[in-house]
């Protein structure tokens, strides 16, 4: 069930390491329970923005795969 | 930013003050700072910036109005970017390290740029510090190539005609053709390149000494080349160099209040590092020594109290007495 306040961030056409930039940016903007989800297409994004939500103690939620798109699901629990 | 026009502000740029250490100087012996401090914005990096706005111009990559300058920098050259920018009328982007000192990301941010600060957790098989800058600002840069322009200051050959065509020059008039040995320590390398080339094309027996920082050193923009990789330019005019001297952090500090009482200046830790390998290094004959003395002290209020060079009393009351402190193009 998703919260209407949770948040919705585009990095498709952009290069790493710039996705988990401007994921990173967005979460600290965020409140905790809140669910950001991120669209890349730069296949480094899949490393770096799961080790970047590992690593600062978030929960990725979900990863899909459409094509050259990756979506990430990530709550902000901290 | 104060009263004087932009023309005035850049005209300030370069003809720095060559200033006698009396601490060092001896019979046959003349020590040299460089003060480029007194350059607008505070360091040698105003000539960097203003040498690679006026190339990108010339080559048709910058326009006024449209672009955007971004750059990846630990210090000075963000100040240098960010205030002759400003001045010309682009718009900055300063991509730096979260670690720097909130004095420097505050000018910077003074000066109109924005601000973007990097951890080391972002990517981490980039490295670490401003190698996670870099990485950004070439992402960013990249994907929007009509838009932005990075200068590089790494790779970028007008960082090296700036003190090829600058500083060299300078030091060779102020010294009457005099100069022995130059010292000076190595960031992107412009600075040792550009002027010991031009200096060796004058009198090829001028000695020209890098200055090496320790490994994880306190010197902002300094490179130690065990734990960093040596930048392209420097790689391209790695031979004028004659010599290196090794400075660590406790000699580099340790000098800071000896040059405030016995030559009456409030240096920075690079000018300090600089001067600690001037004052080590053994040198026979008549000589007539040059360091450069990157930008002063007034920056590091925060770093010499951390590091129990001085307190906050003894720093104003330094500053109060220092002598050749310059005007600067903004407020601290």
């Amino acid at each position: 069930m998703s919260e209407t306040n949770d948040k919705k961030l585009d990095t498709t056409g952009l290069f790493c390491p710039e996705p988990v930039f401007r994921t990173k940016i967005e979460i600290e903007r965020m409140q905790v329970g809140q669910v950001l989800t991120v669209s890349a297409d730069d296949p480094a994004a899949e490393d770096d923005i799961t080790r970047w939500v590992t690593r600062n103690g978030h929960v990725l939620l979900d990863v899909k795969k459409d094509g050259n798109t990756i979506t990430f699901q990530i709550k902000k629990v901290k | 930013m104060g009263s004087e026009n932009s023309s005035d502000i850049l005209n300030q740029i370069g003809n720095t003050p060559l200033v006698k250490l009396d601490s060092l100087s001896i019979d046959n012996a003349t020590y040299f700072a460089k003060l480029e401090g007194h350059n607008p914005f505070g360091s040698v990096k105003d000539r960097a910036a203003y040498w690679m706005i006026k190339d990108g111009e010339e080559k048709g990559k910058l326009t006024r109005g449209k672009s955007i300058i971004i750059e990846p920098t630990s210090g000075n050259t963000g100040i240098g970017l960010a205030g002759i920018a400003n001045v010309l009328g682009y718009k900055v982007e300063i991509v730096i390290p979260e670690k720097a000192s909130d004095e420097t990301k505050n000018i910077i941010r003074s000066l109109g740029a924005k601000v973007f600060e990097t951890s080391d957790d972002l990517c981490p098989k980039v490295g670490a510090g401003t190698d996670q800058s870099i990485a950004l600002a070439t992402s960013i840069a990249s994907s929007r190539p009509d838009t932005y322009y990075s200068p590089n200051q790494y790779a970028n050959e007008a960082n090296f005609m700036g003190h090829y065509m600058g500083t060299g020059p300078e030091i060779w008039k102020q010294t009457d053709g005099k100069i022995t040995h130059f010292f000076t320590g190595v960031g992107t390398g412009g600075t040792i390149t550009g002027i010991g080339t031009f200096l060796k094309e004058k009198n090829p027996n001028v000695k020209i000494i890098g200055c090496q920082p320790q490994q994880n050193h306190l010197i902002q923009g300094w490179r130690n080349f065990e734990e960093s990789s040596k930048p392209d330019l420097f790689l391209k005019r790695e031979s004028v160099v004659d010599d290196w001297v090794s400075v660590n952090n406790d000699e580099a500090f340790s000098v800071v209040k000896e040059v405030l009482v016995k030559d009456k200046l409030l240096i920075s830790p690079s000018s300090a590092a600089v001067y600690a390998c001037m004052k080590k290094y053994k040198i026979d004959g008549n000589r007539c020594v040059v360091g450069i003395f990157a930008d002063d002290g007034r920056k590091f209020k925060s770093i010499y109290a951390a590091q129990n060079i001085m307190n906050e009393q003894e720093f104003n009351d330094g500053l109060r007495e220092a002598k050749h402190m310059s005007k600067l193009a903004y407020s601290l």
